[in-house]
């Protein structure tokens, strides 16, 4: 039996990228998105940490199973500035996933797994940069590795556990993409276009996943800049559009997997010249899954980043 | 006593001039591309690695880097420059601050 596509109660979860958290969730800087990746410097020889904690649910199952899921996540990012145009990432997500499904028999039941989700690591090269007073506009292709250091295997008294919910998907998947960044002394904007290429492990595939991130940054306070260094409160607001394919299962397409999501997202973010405390709040506005595919209710995203 | 006016004289004579040759130097850099605090740590990381840095003052506004050496240490454009580089930005101008001599003539 082709597994992650039926094994008991829970197993048509739909897929709709529970591993699409993680990516984005990456690195750098200064007033940058807090979904996404941007163009900023690393300097060289600086090492930047960030930990973002993420809530996301996804409820409103139209199906006899009810389905009802949530994560929670703890993603840590190390960058490093190897030069001044290169920097390197390595992220890492430590998740607890929990499903709660009615099965054709009756009764609810909860499916869970904890533990280290896929890592990643990339390079950030920037391409094109234009340095002026009080600003910058920059260009930055990037690319890696999605790691399948995630166990892709965890099973419980119901069997194995579908696909989407176990915490890595087992495969070498390439991901890479070009975002970029302006920014000025009062607000900046970031922009990104991403592809992921998930590829099969165990017999199952999730779908490819193609992304567009935009943000807005807009210094809040201080209003008026006067002397020294002091720290930035920015209102942030972010678009996530993201196609995912649908998953395969030996071969054959899952219909209830994949689709197209829309989010929106308000935030704000203080920035210091060593730290960076945030959070930020994703919104569907649109999502056209496929089948009986899951949708999200809503995800937060909490964190900070420190540099040294 | 009209003496001991003219040694003491003599004296500030002498000592002023090498007060002011010995008085730290001072650099403002320029930094084009610094636009918000958390960005200003990396000049401020690769300055610090720098011989005879002994202050700095960045304005986040003016987009300034003010530099302050120990006394007898000097900092050359071709290193303002690099520091500038290194951590991301390009450098606009550098330019001696005189303040700290005219401060001691004072």
């Amino acid at each position: 039996m082709a597994h992650g596509r039926r094994n008991g109660a829970g197993g048509r979860l739909g897929g709709f990228a529970v591993l699409c958290l993680l990516i984005g969730v990456a690195a750098r800087a200064s007033a940058a998105p807090e979904t996404f990746n941007t163009a900023l410097p690393v300097a060289r020889g600086e090492f930047v940490f960030r930990e973002q904690f993420v809530y996301r649910r996804a409820s409103g199952d139209s199906t006899p199973a009810d389905r009802e899921l949530e994560v929670l996540g703890a993603v840590s990012v190390l960058g490093y500035g190897v030069m001044p145009d290169l920097a390197v990432f390595g992220v890492l997500p430590v998740l607890d996933k929990e499903l709660d499904v009615t099965p054709p028999a009756g009764g609810r039941v909860t499916r869970a797994t904890r533990g280290i989700g896929d890592a990643q690591l990339f390079a950030r090269y920037t391409l094109f940069k234009r340095n002026f007073r009080g600003g910058s506009f920059r260009v930055a292709p990037f690319a890696g590795l999605e790691l399948p250091s995630g166990d892709n295997d965890a099973r419980d008294a119901l069997g194995r556990l579908p696909a989407p919910l176990q915490l890595g998907s087992g495969s070498w998947d390439p991901f890479g993409g070009v975002v970029a960044t302006y920014q000025t002394l009062d607000f900046q904007v970031d922009a990104q276009l991403a592809y992921k290429a998930n590829t099969e492990a165990d017999g199952f595939e999730f779908g490819d996943e193609a992304r567009f991130d935009a943000s807005l940054q807009y210094r809040l306070w201080p209003r008026r800049l006067e002397g020294g260094v002091p720290g930035f409160l920015y209102g942030v607001l972010e678009s996530n559009l993201i196609h995912q394919g649908r998953n395969e299962v030996a071969g054959a397409e899952d219909g209830d997997s994949g689709g197209t999501t829309w989010l929106v997202s308000p935030g704000l973010q203080y920035v210091t010249k060593r730290w960076i405390l945030e959070g930020i709040v994703q919104l569907p506005a649109v999502q056209d899954l496929n089948g009986s595919a899951l949708e999200d209710d809503f995800t937060v995203r909490a964190g900070f980043r420190v540099n040294f | 006593m009209a003496r001991m006016i003219r040694l003491t004289a003599l004296l500030i004579a002498v000592l002023l001039p090498a007060a002011a040759l010995a008085a730290p130097a001072r650099y403002q850099l320029q930094v084009d591309g610094l636009a918000c605090p958390f960005c200003a740590y990396g000049i401020e990381k690769e300055l610090k690695a720098t011989d005879g840095v002994t202050g700095i003052d960045i304005d986040i506004n003016a987009g300034t880097v003010t530099v302050t050496m120990e006394e007898g240490a000097a900092m050359t454009e071709a290193r303002a420059a690099q520091v500038v580089e290194d951590a991301g930005f390009t450098l606009g101008a550098f330019n001696e601050i005189a303040a700290a001599a005219d401060a001691t003539a004072e």
